[in-house]
């Protein structure tokens, strides 16, 4: 199931970004239990001005996953978000839009 | 440089113009107008979004605001990046012009004085904007500035988003927020819709779009907005005067009011049994509106006390 959780957030993009947040590095964790998920998340900078955005398109992602039946989400900073954190693909999708990483 | 006629089958085949030799002296002024207007419009967007973002009913919200008025001043910036290439001095023409002759869309000199206007503003100048970019960004035939607005459109995106988002949770609110929506919602799509400019029927020539400075016409652009806010509005319960007409099998966009019709800008009001004619007005842009100098001298202002001070320091 989580790996399936994990697929559904490869759909949510980043919304500054054309970028999801799975390739972007951004998604720490995900465990589910009796259909309650709990997902571990950071953001790029403690500033970031999508971050309200992206708490809403990730529960209301995970919300449409059958079985799922509530989404809660921590916020965590440690450890730090780096550009090391993105996959090969996210680095890719940066590069062709523009932005080196 | 060619001749006039081998120019002209270069922006015809669709091929990029990359440098101002091989331009015409005609090709380079329309371009330069152009980027101008462009600049003028995103470096303008940035005091009359503050002044509205410093209401914003959260932290979270204010770092929104603050990160989309920092996004329209880098957008500003290409623009002005551009025409200092083309041998214009930035400087002046960010710093030293009348305000009065700043070339952006008379809707930012209405005073935005809420969140609640400012998201809407979102909503529907910024779908403006990426209405007018998207075109440029797709069909321009100068290259640098095609290359320029790759990352614009993504960014205008987030705008939208913040527009869009908002208006829908406002609305959902109901009451008294949602009145005051409507409101804000009121004088500002019929502000919308005359950004687009005059009607083709009254534009009898395009130079604009005989260089591929842009692809699109008046109308075409102003019906791309309307397919875009209309049924965003309707769908999350704002009322907005116009609707959806099937012509010929295609989608075409009818507004509920005479355009253009009067409006108070003092007031925000329009006057829907008051028509006018396109001349009347040609006269309230050019005479600006009520936010036009205030705007402007936030930024030059500023920089001229600076100057004289440190020329007063020798330095």
């Amino acid at each position: 199931m989580t790996q399936r959780l994990w697929n559904a957030l490869t759909e949510v993009q980043d919304p500054e970004m054309p970028v999801n947040l799975v390739d972007l590095g951004v998604i720490y964790g995900i465990t589910e239990n009796d259909g309650v998920v709990e997902v571990d998340l950071t953001f790029t900078a403690m500033g970031c001005p999508a971050s309200e955005f992206i708490l809403e398109d990730v529960r209301e992602r995970l919300l449409r996953e059958s079985g799922v039946t509530d989404v809660r989400v921590n916020v965590v900073w440690d450890p730090p978000w780096t550009v090391a954190r993105m996959t090969e693909a996210g680095r890719d999708a940066l590069e062709s839009w523009g932005l080196a990483v | 440089m060619g001749t006039q006629a081998e120019f002209d089958q270069m922006i015809k085949s669709g091929e990029l113009i990359e440098s101002t030799n091989e331009m015409t002296p005609e090709y380079l002024r329309e371009l330069k107008h152009t980027l101008i207007v462009s600049g003028d419009t995103e470096l303008i967007s940035a005091p009359a979004y503050y002044l509205a973002a410093k209401r914003a009913p959260s932290i979270n919200a204010f770092m929104t605001g603050i990160a989309i008025i920092q996004d329209e001043l880098a957008h500003a910036h290409i623009a002005y990046h551009i025409l200092e290439e083309l041998g214009e001095d930035q400087e002046k023409l960010i710093f030293s012009r009348d305000p009065k002759s700043f070339r952006y869309p008379y809707a930012f000199d209405v005073p935005l004085d809420s969140w609640t206007e400012l998201v809407v503003a979102n909503g529907m100048y910024d779908q403006a904007g990426f209405c007018l970019l998207g075109d440029i960004h797709d069909k321009c035939s100068y290259g640098p500035w095609k290359r320029g607005l790759n990352k614009v459109m993504a960014e205008e995106n987030f705008h939208l988003r913040n527009g869009r988002t908002w208006m829908k949770r406002i609305s959902a609110a109901g009451g008294s927020a949602k009145d005051e929506l409507q409101r804000a919602v009121d004088w500002m799509f019929p502000l919308s819709v005359e950004w687009f400019g005059l009607p083709d029927s009254m534009k009898m020539h395009s130079t604009q779009l005989e260089y591929r400075l842009k692809g699109l016409t008046n109308d075409q652009l102003r019906q791309w907005w309307l397919s875009t806010v209309v049924p965003y509005c309707e769908q999350i319960g704002v009322k907005v005067p116009a609707h959806k007409e099937v012509r010929d099998g295609k989608d075409v966009w009818e507004l509920d009011y005479p355009f253009p019709c009067e409006f108070d800008a003092e007031e925000k009001r329009w006057d829907f049994k008051q028509p006018s004619t396109w001349d009347g007005v040609l006269v309230r842009w050019r005479s600006r509106g009520p936010r036009n100098a205030e705007m402007v001298a936030m930024f030059q202002e500023e920089f001229h006390k600076f100057r004289k001070t440190h020329h007063k320091n020798g330095s």
